[in-house]
C-alpha cells in the first residue's frame, strides 16, 4: 500500500546488461551454492541475463509499493519460452524457491524476493499471434498491457482489462493479480478475458490450462491460476480474448457539491440497469492534486466529488443511456454534467484519472495506496467514515476509485521520513481495512494480497478456509517454492499428511 | 461399510456431519440437488444409485439480498425458479437460464458449470459466482470469495468449486452477481429467405448483438411449433437498442415476434447435450486436488466416469 511515484517510474527500467559474469563476486564473499546455480542458469539464458551483484539487484528490491524492501539473491531473465521452462526446471533441480516478476508495478509487494531467485519476465515481450477472426491473442507474459491493445488496433480490437498502470504492467503480472481497471465494470476483469495459459509448474512440469468449454468436464484450473499471485507456477505464454472496439464512446464528467450525492448517483445508475463502460469517482483531494499537476484535466476544483462516466457500444440506444445518466446525476444533486464529444477531450478527462496516483505522489514524497471493495450501497457512509478516520489521525485521505464496482482506493500522501506521520498513516490504513471488512467488504479488489495484506487475511477468512487455500496452492506447488510466504499467512498452512502409500 | 445419510439435510452443519462420518468410514456418498439431471446420460447417473444420497434439496432460502447491490446469497438447494421469484419483484434476474429447467438447484448449476443460451452475453457460472461456502471431503466447512462484486483476496476457491461436479466439496451456499432485467426484452423468430444462408452467424455478427441466438433444427422445430431452419434471437436493452437489433434481424431474414417463454421450452429440450469430454484427472494438479480435498474419495465417486489415479 505504500507507493512512491519515482519508484514506479523506474519500475520498467531493467538492470544494466553490462555483461556481469554469473560467477562474478558480490560483496566480499562467494556463496558457492548460489554461484553454481548462477552458472547453471547462465548456461541457459546467457551470462548477461543472470546477475548476483547487489548494485544491479537494487532496482528489484521493491515493486510499486516501496514500504517494503527485499533483496533478491539473484536475478535471472529468460528470453524465450524454452529458456523460461529450462530455468524453472533448473530451479526445481536445485530445490530453490523463486519469485516471478513482470514490470514490478504491483501494489502489494507480490514480486519481492527475500534472499531468493527472481525470475524476470521483462525480456519475453513477443506477441506470438493475433487471430482477428477468433478474436484472441497469444503473447509472451512480458508483453506490456497497452502494447497488446496497440497491436490489436488495426483489427478494430483491444484487450479490455485496462489497469491504470497499463503503459507499464505486463500481461503475466495482470494474470497473476487478476488485474482490473476502469473499464472492467462493463467488460469484466482479467479472469473473464484469459482463454488459456501455458504454465511451468514449480516442479518443472509443463501444463496447458484452458478455459472450460461447454462439452468438457474437469476442474477450472485456469480459473484457479488467474489471480494466484505467482504462487502456482510461471506463466510462459498466455492466450487472451480481444474485444471489439465500440462503435461509439461517450464520456461524461458530473460534479457534485457533496460526496454523498456522487455516491448516490453511482448506485442509482447501476440500479437503473445501465451498465456504463466505466464509472469512476474522484474526490476533492484528488481533484486538487490532479489540477495542480501537469495532468490537469479541467476537473472543477470547488467540487466535493466528480464522477467520470463512460458509456460505449453500438450507436443505437447510446444517446438514451446518456440522457438517463444525466437525469440521474441531476436528481442526485450534480451541478453540471459535461460531455466530452471528441477523442482529445475524452483523453484529457481520462488522463487526470489514470495519472491521479502520479499527481498525488507529487504532493508528498510517499503515497499509501489502498485497495478494498465494499457493497456499492454503502459507499456514502463508508467514505464519510474514512474521512473521519483520516481526521482523527491528522492525515488527508484522497479517494479515486472504481465506484461502479464499489472498489475503493483511499490514498494517503505523506512524508515517509517523518516517523510519527508514517505511524499515523499505518494506523489509519489498518482502521480503514477493518471498516471495510466490518461492512461486508473485502481487503483487495485488484491489487492482490501479496505481503501487504497478509495481516488482514485472518480477519477475513477462517483458519479452515485459509488452510483450504493452502491445499489449492499445494496442488500446483506441493513443495511451496513459488513465491513463498505470500497471500496466505504461513502459520495457516497445515502440513499435508497423505494417506499411506498415496505418495512416492 | 456404508453410512446412512439423512434423507435431507437442513443446514451446513448437517452436511458437514454427514460428510465427516462418510470420510471416517471411507463410505462414499452421492451428492444431489433436485435430482433433475440424474437420469440416463447425465454424469450424476454414473455414481452408484445404491450409494447413500446426500440431498441438498431442503437446504434452501435467501441468506442475504440487497437489491441495489445486485448481489444475492442463497443456500445451495434453492431452485432457479425460486431465484427468479426472489429477484423479479426488483426487476432483476440471475441470468443463468441454464440448459435444463428451473427446478434445478443453484448449487448443482454451479457444480456442473451449466451454461445456457444467454451465457455468451450475460455470463456463465464461473463469471457470475462471487463466493461459495462448501464442505470438503473431510467434512470441513470452507468459504471462498465474498459477497462483493470484485474480490481478489486469497486463492480462488470459488472457481475451484464451479464445474467440479461435487468431487471436491459439497456446495452449501453461493453468492451470485445479479443483473437488472433489460428494459425491453424481445424475442424474434427469424426465418431464412433463402435456404443456404448462415442466419445465426449473420445475426451474431450484426452491430447490435442479441443476448441469445439459437438455430432451430427439425427436432426442436417440431417440439416448439416453429419453422425448421429458423433462428430465435433475443434482444435486450433500451428501446432504441432493441429496435436496432430488430431492424438488423429483419435485414437477415423474415422476422416474427414471439413470446419469451420459448426459451424455457427450448432449455428443457436440451439442444446441446453435453458430451462431457476429457479425463479430468489427466493432470497431476487435478489428481493432487482430489487427494487434498477428498482424501478418502467419498464425494461422488465415478461422476467423471473415471477415478483419479494415484499421484506420482
Ligand atoms: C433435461 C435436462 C437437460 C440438461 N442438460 C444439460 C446440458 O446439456 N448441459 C449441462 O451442463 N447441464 C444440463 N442439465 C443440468 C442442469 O440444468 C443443472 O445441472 C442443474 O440445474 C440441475 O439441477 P439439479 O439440482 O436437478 O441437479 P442434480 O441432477 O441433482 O445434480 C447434478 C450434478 O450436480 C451435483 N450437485 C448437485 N448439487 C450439488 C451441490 N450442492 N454441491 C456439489 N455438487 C452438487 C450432483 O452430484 C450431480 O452430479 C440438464 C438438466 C435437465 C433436467
Ligand atoms: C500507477 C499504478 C496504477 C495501477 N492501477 C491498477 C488498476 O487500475 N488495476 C489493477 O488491477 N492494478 C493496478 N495497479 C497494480 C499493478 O499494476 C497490477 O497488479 C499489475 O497487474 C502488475 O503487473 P506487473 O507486470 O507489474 O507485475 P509485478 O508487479 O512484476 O508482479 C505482480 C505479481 O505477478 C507475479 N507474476 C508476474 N509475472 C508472472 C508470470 N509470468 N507468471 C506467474 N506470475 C507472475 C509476480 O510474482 C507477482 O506476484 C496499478 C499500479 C500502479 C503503479
Amino acid at each position: 500500500m505504500f507507493y512512491r511515484v519515482r519508484a514506479c517510474d523506474r519500475s520498467t527500467a531493467v538492470g544494466p546488461d553490462d555483461g556481469c559474469a554469473a560467477s562474478c563476486r558480490y560483496n566480499s564473499f562467494v556463496d558457492p551454492l548460489a554461484t553454481s546455480l548462477a552458472t547453471t542458469l547462465a548456461g541457459i539464458v546467457g551470462t548477461r541475463h543472470v546477475t548476483t551483484r547487489a548494485v544491479e539487484l537494487l532496482v528489484y528490491e521493491n515493486d510499486g509499493l516501496p514500504g517494503y524492501h527485499k533483496r533478491p539473491r539473484m536475478m535471472v531473465s529468460p528470453g524465450t519460452r524454452d529458456e523460461a521452462i529450462a530455468v524453472v526446471r533448473a530451479l526445481a533441480a536445485a530445490d530453490t524457491p523463486f519469485v516471478a516478476r513482470g514490470a514490478g508495478t504491483g501494489l502489494s509487494g507480490g514480486a519481492l524476493a527475500d534472499g531468493i531467485v527472481l525470475v524476470g519476465m521483462h525480456r519475453m515481450r513477443r506477441i506470438i499471434a493475433i487471430d482477428p477472426v477468433a478474436m484472441t491473442a497469444t503473447v509472451e507474459p512480458g508483453v506490456v498491457n497497452a502494447t497488446l491493445s496497440r497491436a490489436a488496433l488495426p483489427h478494430g480490437l483491444h484487450y479490455a482489462p485496462d489497469p491504470s498502470s497499463q503503459t507499464a504492467c505486463t500481461i503475466g503480472g495482470n494474470v497473476a493479480e487478476n488485474a482490473g481497471g476502469p473499464h472492467c465494470l462493463k467488460y469484466g476483469v482479467t479472469l473473464n478475458h484469459v482463454a488459456a495459459a501455458t504454465v511451468a509448474l514449480p516442479d518443472g512440469e509443463l501444463i496447458v490450462l484452458e478455459a472450460p468449454r461447454n462439452d468438457d468436464i474437469g476442474y477450472d484450473l485456469l480459473g484457479a491460476f488467474v489471480g494466484s499471485e505467482g504462487c502456482f507456477g510461471l506463466a510462459v505464454d498466455v492466450t487472451v480474448r480481444l474485444t471489439q472496439n465500440p462503435a461509439r464512446i461517450c464520456t461524461m464528467l458530473a460534479d457534485f457539491v457533496t460526496v454523498d450525492g456522487a455516491a448516490e448517483a453511482v448506485s442509482a445508475i447501476i440500479a437503473a440497469g445501465i451498465v456504463p463502460a466505466a464509472l469512476e469517482l474522484i474526490d476533492a483531494g484528488t481533484i486538487a492534486a490532479v489540477e495542480a499537476s501537469i495532468y490537469a484535466a479541467g476537473y472543477p476544483t470547488d467540487a466535493a466529488a466528480a464522477l467520470i462516466i463512460e458509456v460505449d457500444g453500438p450507436v443505437a440506444g447510446l444517446d438514451d443511456d446518456v440522457a438517463a445518466i444525466k437525469a440521474i446525476c441531476s436528481e442526485s444533486g450534480a451541478r453540471t454534467v459535461r460531455t466530452a464529444t471528441n477523442p482529445a477531450e475524452r483523453a484529457r478527462l481520462w488522463q487526470g484519472r489514470k495519472k491521479a496516483f502520479g499527481a498525488m505522489g507529487r504532493v508528498a514524497a510517499n503515497l499509501a495506496v489502498q485497495d478494498a471493495v465494499v457493497p456499492r450501497t454503502k459507499l456514502a457512509p463508508i467514505l464519510r467514515a474514512i474521512a473521519e478516520i483520516g481526521e482523527r489521525h491528522g492525515i488527508r485521505v484522497c479517494n479515486v476509485f472504481h465506484a461502479g464496482d464499489g472498489n475503493l482506493h483511499p490514498n494517503i500522501p505523506y512524508n515517509g521520513d517523518d516517523a510519527d506521520e508514517s505511524a499515523r498513516v499505518h494506523a489509519a490504513c489498518k482502521e480503514i481495512m477493518e471498516l471495510c471488512i466490518a461492512e461486508g467488504g473485502t481487503i483487495t479488489g485488484e491489487h492482490g494480497v501479496g505481503l501487504d495484506k497478509l495481516p488482514y487475511m485472518d480477519a477475513l477468512f477462517s483458519p479452515d478456509s485459509l488452510d483450504a487455500m493452502c491445499r489449492l496452492r499445494d496442488a500446483f506447488d506441493p513443495a511451496r517454492r513459488a513465491n513463498p510466504g505470500k497471500v496466505v499467512p504461513v502459520h495457516r498452512c497445515r502440513e499435508w499428511m497423505a494417506a499411506p502409500g498415496a505418495r512416492k | 461399510m456404508s453410512v446412512r445419510a439423512p434423507a435431507e439435510v437442513l443446514s451446513t452443519a448437517d452436511v458437514a456431519e454427514v460428510v465427516r462420518a462418510a470420510h471416517s468410514a471411507g463410505a462414499p456418498l452421492r451428492v444431489l440437488g433436485s435430482g433433475r439431471w440424474s437420469g440416463a446420460g447425465s454424469p450424476a447417473a454414473r455414481v452408484g444409485a445404491d450409494l447413500p444420497t446426500l440431498s441438498l434439496a431442503k437446504l434452501t432460502g435467501v441468506v442475504a439480498y440487497v437489491p441495489s447491490d445486485l448481489t444475492l446469497t442463497v443456500r445451495a438447494g434453492t431452485t432457479l425458479a425460486e431465484l427468479n421469484a426472489i429477484t423479479a419483484p426488483n426487476n432483476q434476474w440471475c441470468p443463468l437460464l441454464s440448459w435444463g429447467d428451473d427446478d434445478g438447484t443453484i448449487g448443482a448449476t454451479f457444480a456442473t458449470a451449466t451454461a445456457g443460451p444467454c451465457a455468451n452475453a450475460l455470463g456463465r457460472p464461473r463469471d457470475i459466482a462471487l463466493g461459495v461456502e462448501f464442505v470438503d471431503g473431510t467434512g470441513t466447512t470452507i468459504r471462498g470469495g465474498g459477497r462483493v462484486v470484485k474480490n481478489v483476496a486469497g486463492f480462488d476457491l470459488t472457481r475451484l468449486m464451479v464445474g467440479a461436479f461435487g468431487t471436491l466439496g459439497v456446495i452449501t451456499e453461493v453468492t451470485v452477481r445479479l443483473r437488472a432485467r433489460p428494459t425491453v426484452d424481445r424475442t424474434l423468430c427469424v426465418a431464412p429467405r433463402t435456404a443456404d444462408v448462415e442466419l445465426a452467424a449473420i445475426i451474431r455478427r450484426a452491430d447490435v448483438q442479441p443476448i441469445a441466438c439459437e438455430s432451430i433444427d427439425e427436432r426442436l422445430a417440431g417440439a416448439l411449433s416453429l419453422p425448421a431452419g429458423c433462428v430465435i434471437a433475443r434482444y435486450g436493452g433500451n428501446a432504441a437498442l432493441v429496435e436496432a437489433g430488430h431492424a438488423g434481424a429483419s435485414a437477415a431474414g423474415e422476422v416474427t415476434e414471439i413470446d419469451a417463454s420459448v426459451w424455457t421450452r427450448l432449455r428443457a429440450l436440451d439442444p446441446h447435450p453435453r458430451r462431457l469430454d476429457g479425463d479430468p484427472f489427466a493432470t497431476s494438479v487435478a489428481r493432487r486436488l482430489k487427494e487434498r480435498f477428498d482424501p478418502a474419495g467419498v464425494l461422488n465417486p465415478g461422476v467423471f466416469g473415471a477415478n483419479p489415479g494415484s499421484v506420482s
